[in-house]
């Protein structure tokens, strides 16, 4: 090859690069703030869906604090983010104020669709609705456990399974710290 | 060749079908032909990358040198694919979920390459938009012959609307990575059984 082939061939693959990256910059810029809307817009349909009694969903450090129209606490939803079969597993599981589950949904994932993707669906999701403690595993992890998986997609299921019983376990960490405030706020309601 | 053949458009579509005949792109075709939604889109985003890439390609083919044609289509097809991966983010979030990696995937797609490679880089822009347009379509309707046969039997449902009433068993193998094998199988066994095969 010679040199003058060498530079050409530079020369051509740096102007294409360079235009299909400004190209790429321009759609990104167009499409980001479409993107980030619907990511909120998402978040909070997700919020409402969980509890739909909910009029205020306060962020919080840890977790989103959720109250009723005369600013009672409700519970709180968790944010999870679970290693699933094709990627991570983002997970929002809502805790009523007796740390039972008041729903769960699932905000992002990348799993096989047609399969791992039934995470979403609410056939597997309302089996946590109610339920606390080891109940809350697979019934093939733990006897005591009463979730189903999904055919063909016990990783995903289990990762959703794992993703809630770490925030509650994040939950039972706090839980002396929170039982003071629910105590002093329940002494003033009386 | 003239300015414009309509064959090139056709040919995608059976003789030369892209999965059927080249057996490119099979891939993204085991992966998300489980569900008729998503193969329908992806369909759709295939037939968009690939007229793009086509032209495109076909537009910089005189002043590309041969060696180093495939990075650059490469470059090209990467950027097709990324605007379509950030459109659907944008417009048809359920979509761009359901398909999930596969979609970035389609960058190393074989299709795109090749017919950038054996078509593109060697005819006019407009038959170039054409052998794009109909291997798309070739694909499209090879994913969506493939995701009907593997939805009904696998879920009961097309479209994710019940076909079989309740009580149907779905024959859960059709929607895994085995059933697609047997689809695409038979399907290219029956193509071949209609002619068009080649002696060698």
């Amino acid at each position: 090859m010679k040199r003058k082939d060498i530079v050409t061939g530079l020369i051509v693959i740096l102007i294409i690069t360079v235009l299909s990256g400004y190209l790429l910059a321009q759609v990104y810029k167009i499409t980001k703030i479409r993107i980030d809307e619907q990511k909120q817009s998402e978040e909070q349909r997700l919020y409402k869906e969980i509890f739909p009694e909910g009029e205020e969903f306060s962020e919080e450090k840890e977790y989103v604090a959720v109250y009723d129209g005369d600013d009672r606490p409700l519970g709180r939803i968790y944010h999870i983010v679970e290693a699933g079969y094709g990627g991570p597993i983002v997970i929002k599981a809502g805790f009523d104020i007796d740390s039972k589950i008041k729903d769960v949904r699932i905000l992002e994932e990348t799993e096989t669709p047609g399969l791992g993707v039934k995470i979403k669906e609410k056939t597997f999701l309302d089996q946590f609705t109610g339920k606390s403690g080891n109940m809350l595993y697979l019934k093939k992890y733990n006897s005591e456990g009463t979730i189903d998986a999904i055919t063909g997609a016990t990783i995903s299921s289990k990762a959703v399974s794992d993703g809630i019983i770490k925030a509650q376990e994040r939950i039972e960490r706090e839980s002396g710290l929170n039982n003071s405030i629910e105590a002093t706020t329940e002494g003033v309601e009386k | 060749m003239k300015l414009v053949e309509p064959k090139n458009f056709f040919a995608g579509i059976w003789k030369e079908n892209p999965i059927f005949v080249l057996m490119l792109g099979l891939c993204p075709l085991l992966a998300v032909s489980s569900s008729l939604k998503d193969a329908a889109g992806m369909g759709v985003a295939f037939i968009a990358v690939l007229t793009g890439s086509n032209i495109t390609v076909s537009l910089i083919r005189k002043v590309v040198p041969a060696h180093i044609r495939i990075p650059v289509f490469i470059v090209v097809i990467a950027t097709f694919v990324t605007i379509v991966d950030y459109s659907l983010a944008a417009y048809l979030p359920q979509l761009h979920k359901n398909l999930g990696v596969y979609l970035p995937l389609m960058v190393v797609n074989c299709i795109l390459l090749g017919r950038a490679e054996a078509f593109a880089s060697k005819n006019n822009i407009f038959n170039s938009a054409l052998d794009g347009l109909g291997m798309g379509l070739g694909f499209t309707l090879a994913i969506i012959v493939i995701a009907v046969l593997r939805e009904l039997p696998g879920q009961g449902t097309l479209f994710g609307i019940r076909v079989f009433s309740e009580n149907y068993k779905p024959f859960l193998i059709m929607i895994m990575p085995p059933g697609a094998f047997f689809v695409i199988g038979f399907l290219i066994a029956l193509k071949n059984r209609t002619g068009g095969r080649k002696k060698c």
